[in-house]
């Protein structure tokens, strides 16, 4: 351990005493290094950001949603599904133990809204009053959906700021009248602004009371889902167990047919959204990974070049006692001692560029533990990997020779 | 304590081997002082790597301390050199980065563990030479004499039985190699074997004894009656810094 911790600071000396041509030596792993930071800082940033999108939307850790239509978790935008759910399964989910809340709503197909002369295209959603809540989104004017309007089945609706700005061009949209398809509604308040989710405008879409959408706007009384919000999130897998065997039962599946339903927590719907960006993190991580083998070449060949330069040194170690093996070693330490140093500088200047692209350009990025890790170990994997060759060069050095 | 009996060396580096020893034989006590001369190319300083351990013959027997080691492996050899012998170089061969006390503390790298009186001891070497005042500089803020006073502190420090000399004096001036060389004999004086490969008389005759080689072969092996004392050369000398 004495003699580690004796190269180790011996190598660190003559690489401070070099810092220069080090800084030359260690370039390209320190750029690659530095774009693997970037990669994942900017990665964590952006799943980090849409998760807590999802919690500002209510959509946490103590929450699923459970989907009509199974299969597999596809690109979800513009794709039909069976519907499956029914209101009786939305209430036998909200009696189960350790189940705080279900929201259900139903998605109307995307229909022509108009008022007088202007219209437009919207979303028409399916609502109970308890959706604002849950949602944590307010009226800006007027108000929500309330239990009357679901008991009576009227027609009202609340509209997103797209649509009001859309239909009413700055006019007051309180109290009036607009059509979604040939059906009247009344406008009794228009929703707060959300902004884009990064994929589509929340703010374009008309809430209709639930009971209105199942009776009035559609034939068939599916649910399009439910917001299931829990009492306790440390059970949420087994709640959802739970809720998987429930709808299986009242669905009348046999064992193994497959679900006719999907139950998404919050991270998996960010995993789907971040999808496209995680391919692209593989990508340029992979680059990443080519430009350190290629720095790995680099440092190689200095390291070569640098023990014929020092073969006397090499000689006079291995005269006062030092043995093959203890040569090798050096070398090993040293190239290892570059490339951590490297992958250092390399660390910092990533997260020094993750900074300045979150601040000049509000790139998302937060600090990624394994981004961390993998640049340390990448660049000490390459400097034991690309030292082995001039380490068995110096170990094999001729005493007399190096001597000479 | 070193006795070779026909010891052989023949390299084989282009396509005709080279023989650079033909048959060496040589009985030495603890305690005496060595000098192998002749020309360039009779072997001497391949002789010196054989007697320390850092080439090995191609033929023959050498018994260091009453045991075999013509023939045995690297890393013993290597715990021989660290254990046994001490080297000084012509060229000085200090690391360059290094500052006096850490030169001289180098063979301790290589000991096993480290001692923990070590930097007592690389103390005791540089004073030994007289150099105490110079443990924080390095080689390139010394001069040649102080270099080599410093190698030769690096060879002191293991206690070793035998320093082993290849032309030390060679890049010197004559005062530092009276320097250097009245330090030898001083360890000589104390009991110390010492092996001095030289080309020059002047140097050889400060030695007890004297084995000069040509093309191989040992051509004469004579003691010498009246050694050059250097500290009395020192002496007379004028003063450092006067022309003479």
């Amino acid at each position: 351990m004495s003699l580690t911790w004796r190269l180790l600071k011996a190598a660190f000396t003559s690489l401070w005493a070099f810092r220069s041509y080090a800084l030359l030596m260690m370039i390209g792993l320190i750029i690659g290094i530095a774009s693997l930071t970037v990669i994942h800082q900017i990665g964590q940033g952006t799943r980090q950001r849409v998760l807590s999108m999802m919690e500002s939307m209510g959509f946490g850790s103590d929450a699923f949603f459970v989907s009509g239509g199974g299969g597999r978790l596809g690109v979800r935008r513009g794709m039909k599904r069976t519907m499956t759910i029914t209101p009786a399964d939305a209430e036998a989910v909200s009696r189960l133990d350790g189940v705080a809340q279900v929201v259900p709503h139903k998605n109307v197909t995307r229909t022509q809204v108009s008022a007088g002369a202007r219209h437009t295209n919207t979303r028409v959603r399916g609502a109970t009053p308890e959706w604002a809540a849950a949602r944590r989104w307010g009226v800006a004017r007027g108000r929500f959906l309330n239990v009357q309007d679901e008991r009576r089945r009227a027609r009202v609706v609340v509209l997103g700021t797209t649509v009001a700005r859309e239909l009413f061009a700055g006019m007051d949209p309180l109290g009036r009248r607009i059509r979604i398809g040939r059906t009247p509604f009344n406008v009794v308040g228009v929703l707060e602004s959300k902004g884009s989710s990064g994929w589509r405008d929340r703010d374009d879409m008309v809430l209709i009371p639930l009971a209105t959408a199942m009776t009035r706007m559609s034939r068939d009384d599916k649910l399009s889902g439910m917001r299931t919000n829990l009492e306790d999130p440390g059970r949420r897998e087994e709640i959802k167990q739970e809720v998987t065997e429930l709808l299986r039962r009242h669905h009348k599946l046999g064992p193994g047919v497959p679900d006719d339903f999907l139950i998404i927590t919050p991270e998996e719907l960010t995993q789907l959204i971040t999808s496209q960006s995680r391919a692209l993190v593989a990508m340029l991580s992979f680059i990443s990974v080519v430009s350190l083998f290629v720095s790995g070449v680099v440092i190689m060949n200095i390291m070569l070049v640098a023990v014929s330069e020092r073969s006397y040194e090499i000689g006079v170690r291995r005269a006062v006692g030092a043995r093959r093996r203890d040569i090798m070693y050096q070398v090993l330490i040293e190239s290892l001692a570059v490339s951590a140093a490297g992958g250092v500088c390399g660390l910092a200047l990533g997260l020094l560029l993750s900074g300045l692209a979150t601040l000049l350009l509000d790139v998302p990025t937060a600090f990624s533990p394994t981004g961390f890790i993998w640049a340390l170990s990448f660049s000490c994997l390459v400097g034991l990997l690309f030292g082995l060759a001039p380490a068995r060069k110096a170990a094999s050095l001729d005493p007399v020779e190096a001597l000479r | 304590m070193i006795q070779l009996h026909n010891i052989t060396k023949t390299y084989h580096r282009g396509k005709l081997p080279t023989p650079v020893l033909l048959g060496i034989d040589l009985k030495m006590e603890a305690g005496e002082f060595l000098s192998i001369m002749g020309p360039s190319g009779s072997g001497k300083s391949t002789l010196l790597h054989i007697l320390g351990l850092l080439d090995r013959p191609s033929g023959g027997s050498y018994r260091l301390d009453g045991s075999e080691v013509s023939s045995i492996s690297d890393d013993d050899l290597a715990r021989l050199r660290n254990a046994k012998l001490g080297f000084v170089f012509q060229a000085f061969h200090l690391l360059p980065r290094a500052n006096a006390l850490a030169n001289v503390l180098l063979p301790f790298t290589y000991a096993g563990q480290f001692p923990p009186d070590a930097q007592e001891r690389a103390r005791q070497a540089l004073s030994r030479v007289g150099l105490e005042h110079r443990l924080h500089h390095r080689p390139g803020e010394m001069s040649g004499g102080e270099c080599q006073r410093v190698a030769l502190a690096r060879a002191l420090v293991n206690d070793p039985e035998v320093i082993l000399a290849d032309e030390p004096t060679g890049n010197l001036d004559q005062r530092s190699s009276l320097e250097v060389m009245s330090l030898l004999q001083g360890l000589n004086a104390e009991g110390r074997t010492i092996l001095l490969v030289t080309h020059d008389n002047a140097v050889g005759c400060m030695a007890r004894r004297v084995l000069r080689l040509v093309y191989g072969r040992v051509c004469s092996d004579e003691k010498v009656a009246n050694p050059t004392q250097a500290l009395q050369q020192l002496a007379t000398l004028p003063p450092p810094g006067v022309q003479g």
